[in-house]
């Protein structure tokens, strides 16, 4: 090499150029996305998360939840994420999500966790999991934050998903109450063994707690409990209305009870904030919802499967 | 002297005064370095052992996930980020910049000046990833992959990089004579890419957060970067002296050393947006990555054939030579971490393995097998002329060898095959989630064994290297010998 300035610059330029290729430009192209809203104003997604939720985000990546658990729903025609169902809950089981994702869902995520790897499953839509009813009133103490999500109670709208439930709707209906927008079980009632219903904010504490005792099929899991998160306090007058239920060796001793921390409850609200089940505009939803008319292939009658993804 | 063999183990004789004074030289420069690069290699020898406790402790705990519940700073997600950060900022970036620094002032012939400063800056740096490493435990990670230390952590580290190399860029300054060598270019390139590339992170990240999905942009930007323009910099900076000086032979190549620094530089620093493959991200980003991927087989090629030609003739030498093994050792992994990478990153094979474990063996064979046994390799060349002493066991250099080898590529290989079989059991919907995510179980366990391996290798490298620090190697004019020379009479080469 001859001369120090040829490669200064070369050395200088190489990475200038990879710098603004990749990161600058794509700045200038998805940095300042705005949320969508509907012609009145009024059907605004995403939204940003309450206090709690927010607090609960930094609890899921100090405890490095993203190590294990994305929460990025790929298109159907690379991935099965679309034809997944979660491994609980009411029969039919609840999808993993109703469509992929999109940059405009994370323009308020920070941290954001897109995560890396699945020894977990994808919580992009975990709280469209979760029964109707259950939504917001058990972890969140009135008067505080709104609720667990943005999906409170005075703005439906925004768990009125229609990909999954309703194929052939080509707009978004606001006026669906939630609970027959996500599917749920309309009167979720606690399984024999104790175990609240599936995804309801009781049933994460649970999980969280001791991520192994929810069902005989969930013995392989390898997700660590987090009992640091939560609190032994002896049972003073009234058990606390909060207090997890637990049976088998994970019981407290009588007289005793396991109630959450602040944390775990912020963590909860989180969870059952996590939703991408909005339409987006530039986002074809899965069996045929589909916004963008020219995209969408033949709508799949409700309760088939959706078309298997192409294998190549 | 000349072994049998017919092959000379050491530099080439010059003459009489002329070689006398030259080792005269080389022996003042090797003094002046003594104190910062042995206090380099002793922090990263320090962190490469509590680093791999952390990494068995963390692949325990995936077998064991209710051990130890109830204490929140020794929880799996909080233990996992402090091994990765003890790695790269503790161990990795340490001896990295150690190796740097000795071989730059070696190549600009000029003794290191003011090393107390260095000194200061390796403290700082010691202080910076040991406070990185408590505010994770204690639950402050940023959340950022590879970026879990808090800003005011990095800040730290950022004062102690710069107190350490400024010092080398003015030794640079300092050099005698007009040639800048080929290992010189690798090395300047890595001093000014690491702080712009760090800089812009943090700054793209905390400072002025970019919006959304684009924070995990910036974030693998920084993670491929780091790992090619950083340490993959410095570790073929590191072959490229290495090799040639242990077999007393120039490289084979200037022109293609030119292409493969210059298409490394430009390909390299493109990747990294593979990792992000069918995300919510435009899909230029991602295929802009995918083809700079696939022509980095560009320089691969031309490295590899550099350093192949370089050898050629001289393959036999690895029997004898610790150095030249591990560097041959981490010069091929260079290729085929690379090959790997491409292969991985393809679309058609990146939806099987996206998600799944596969994405680890990739990091650990750019870590470990290419870049961590490349800097063994100058630790076994430099140590030496620092202590005066040559190493004492030949058998241990042969079992941290060999350990290291099976280690990392047993772990390769239990990763990449259970990550296939992990992305196709995720591809197929109708079996239960838990499932898919069970059928890796047994590969991971296949990886404890290798973390063993791994951890036996560090500890018998460690002990060696502390038998040097405090005085204890063999006083001897002959450098230690993997395998005894004169007994090989009447074996042919090759």
């Amino acid at each position: 090499m001859k001369g120090l300035l040829p490669l200064f610059l070369g050395l200088f330029g190489t990475f200038a150029f990879s710098w603004v290729g990749l990161t600058v430009i794509p700045n200038m192209q998805i940095g300042a996305l705005n949320p969508q809203m509907d012609e009145e104003g009024t059907d605004i997604y995403p939204m940003p998360k309450s206090g709690m939720a927010e607090r609960g985000r930094r609890i899921y990546a100090a405890n490095g939840c993203i190590y294990c658990h994305s929460q990025q729903v790929r298109p159907d025609y690379v991935s099965a994420d679309l034809d997944r169902t979660r491994d609980a809950g009411p029969s039919p089981r609840p999808k993993w999500a109703g469509r992929r994702s999109a940059p405009r869902d994370y323009i308020f995520d920070r941290p954001v966790q897109l995560g890396q790897e699945r020894m977990g499953p994808d919580l992009a839509d975990i709280a469209k999991a979760a029964p109707g009813e259950e939504e917001s009133p058990a972890t969140v103490p009135a008067g505080t934050a709104p609720a667990a999500s943005p999906a409170a109670p005075q703005s439906p709208a925004p768990r009125a998903n229609v990909a999954a439930t309703k194929p052939g709707v080509s707009a978004p209906p606001t006026t669906l109450p939630a609970l027959q927008a996500t599917g749920a079980n309309p009167s979720p009632t606690p399984s024999p063994n104790g175990v609240p219903p599936a995804y309801s904010a009781a049933w994460h504490h649970r999980h969280l707690y001791s991520p192994r005792s929810m069902s005989p099929d969930n013995l392989d899991s390898t997700m660590p409990a987090y009992k640091f998160l939560y609190e032994k306090h002896q049972i003073s007058g009234e058990p606390s209305a909060n207090a997890l239920q637990l049976t088998g060796p994970d019981a407290p001793p009588p007289g005793w009870e396991i109630v959450p921390s602040y944390d775990a409850k912020c963590l909860v609200a989180y969870l059952m904030s996590l939703h991408q089940s909005h339409p987006l505009k530039e986002v074809r939803s899965a069996g045929g919802a589909a916004p963008v008319p020219a995209a969408s292939p033949p709508a799949t009658p409700a309760g088939s499967p959706p078309p298997a993804p192409a294998k190549k | 002297m000349t072994p049998a063999t017919g092959i000379s183990l050491k530099e080439p004789t010059i003459s009489g005064a002329a070689a006398d004074a030259e080792q005269l030289e080389r022996a003042r420069i090797d003094a002046s370095t003594r104190v910062p690069v042995l206090m380099f290699y002793a922090s990263a020898m320090v962190w490469l052992l509590i680093g791999t406790l952390l990494a068995g402790f963390v692949s325990f705990k995936l077998h064991a996930p209710d051990w130890m519940a109830d204490v929140s700073f020794l929880t799996w997600g909080r233990l996992r980020p402090v091994h990765m950060n003890i790695m790269v900022y503790g161990w990795a970036s340490m001896a990295a910049m150690g190796t740097a620094i000795w071989l730059m002032a070696r190549l600009c012939r000029t003794t290191l000046r003011h090393p107390l400063l260095i000194v200061t800056g390796i403290w700082f740096w010691n202080i910076g990833v040991l406070i990185g490493v408590v505010a994770i435990l204690m639950g402050y990670s940023t959340g950022y992959q590879w970026l879990e230390f808090p800003p005011y952590a990095a800040l730290v580290l950022f004062v102690a990089y710069a107190l350490i190399m400024s010092w080398a860029v003015l030794m640079f300054r300092f050099r005698r004579g007009n040639q800048i060598y080929i290992t010189q270019w690798y090395l300047l390139g890595a001093f000014l890419w690491f702080p712009w590339l760090y800089a812009a992170a943090q700054a793209m990240l905390f400072v002025a957060p970019v919006q959304g999905v684009l924070q995990a942009a910036v974030g693998w930007w920084y993670g491929n970067n780091l790992l090619f323009l950083w340490f993959g910099t410095i570790a073929l900076g590191t072959a490229y002296y290495m090799i040639p000086k242990v077999i007393g032979r120039p490289v084979y190549s200037y022109h293609l050393a030119t292409i493969g620094f210059w298409t490394y530089a430009l390909f390299s620093s493109w990747t990294g947006m593979q990792r992000l493959v069918d995300g919510p991200f435009p899909a230029w980003m991602i295929t802009a990555s995918i083809a700079a991927t696939i022509l980095t087989i560009i320089p691969v090629a031309t490295v590899g054939l550099n350093h192949h030609m370089t050898m050629q003739g001289y393959f036999p030498v690895m029997r004898y030579s610790p150095t030249l093994r591990f560097t041959v050792f981490g010069a091929m992994s260079y290729t085929v971490f690379s090959v790997v990478g491409i292969l991985i990153s393809l679309r058609s094979t990146a939806r099987y393995v996206h998600f799944t474990e596969a994405t680890i063996a990739y990091s650990h064979m750019g870590f470990y097998a290419f870049f961590t046994m490349i800097i063994f390799g100058s630790m076994y060349y430099i140590v030496p002329r620092l202590v005066g002493r040559e190493w004492r066991y030949a058998t241990l250099i042969k079992l941290h060898f060999w350990a290291s080898a099976y280690g990392v590529g047993l772990m390769s290989l239990m990763l990449l095959a259970g990550g296939f079989v992990q992305g196709s059991s995720e591809q197929s919907p109708s079996m239960p989630f838990i499932e898919s995510a069970a059928s890796v179980l047994p590969y991971l366990r296949g990886r404890t064994l290798a973390a063993l391996l791994l951890t036996i290798s560090h500890f018998i490298f460690a002990f060696h290297f502390g038998l040097m620090l405090f005085g204890l190697g063999r006083t001897s004019t002959v450098p230690t010998f993997l395998n005894p020379v004169e007994a090989e009479g009447s074996e042919s080469p090759l």
